[in-house]
């Protein structure tokens, strides 16, 4: 299995990857920090698992370097699972790439990510209803003390592609 | 009254009317749509770019962008 850490510039996606393979890749409060990818292996469900962290993206449709670099790895990866980091205290602006990302076919489990800092804000996010909604796993986290980043990875054994078509029914169309 | 994102005052705040066509696509990634609040926070001098706040965060848009942006404020 391969998966690969997609999200926006400065989402917390380094920290994941830290946590998930150990490795010690640069971490800093500043968007751009990654610039390339970097791949690590965690051990799950019995077998090694591939992990790449994959430079921040607004979208699909690169500005950048580092997002052609971000997208070139989507799309080399047909096969990859993808966990999209989110920031929970920014969510709307997240879920953009989120859908895109559904869009082309991949298998995701969302993190909406530095969850404490969107209970700081008092920013509400009704998790279960979004996950209703999109047909995914969504999972809050907290990247700096590791809260519910063994649930996002438990999630990732069973997820499969969900029909983007579906999402926007759910909502009651655009 | 409108005007175009790049001509709003420091602090102003202003909501999206319009976003030129072509334009539309590429800024949906860092949250801006019509019916979007915007606050301007700083112009940078010598042409440089615009940076406002969308959503709590600080997004800096290229002038060739921000002026193809109109506002309502």
């Amino acid at each position: 299995m391969r998966v690969l850490l997609m999200g926006h510039p400065n989402v917390g996606k380094s920290v994941f990857f830290n946590r998930l393979t150990g490795a010690n890749v640069i971490e800093s409060n500043y968007p751009g920090t990654t610039v390339d990818y970097t791949k690590g292996y965690m051990r799950q469900f019995g077998e090694d698992i591939e992990v790449i962290d994959v430079p921040g993206t607004f979208s699909l449709d690169p500005k950048d370097k580092a997002e052609e670099v971000a997208v070139k790895m989507l799309r080399d990866n047909k096969d990859a699972k993808i966990i999209c980091v989110v920031d929970a205290s920014k969510i709307e602006r997240g879920l953009y790439l989120l859908l895109e990302i559904i869009e082309e076919g991949f298998p995701v489990v969302v993190a909406l990510n530095m969850w404490d800092t969107a209970m700081d804000k008092n920013i509400q996010i009704d998790a279960p209803e979004l996950e209703q909604i999109l047909g995914v796993p969504v999972v809050p986290t907290v990247g700096i003390s590791g809260e519910g980043i063994s649930a996002v990875v438990s999630k990732l054994k069973d997820i499969t592609p969900v029909d983007a078509d579906a999402i926007v029914e759910r909502m009651g169309g655009i | 009254m409108q005007k175009k994102l790049n001509e709003m005052a420091y602090d102003e705040e202003g909501v999206v009317v319009k976003i030129e066509e072509d334009l539309r696509q590429k800024i949906a990634g860092v949250g801006i749509r019509t019916g979007k609040k915007i606050k301007m926070i700083t112009k940078e001098p010598l042409k440089g770019p615009v940076v406002v706040m969308v959503d709590e965060a600080k997004t800096s848009l290229g002038l060739s962008v921000a002026d193809k942006i109109i506002m309502e404020v």
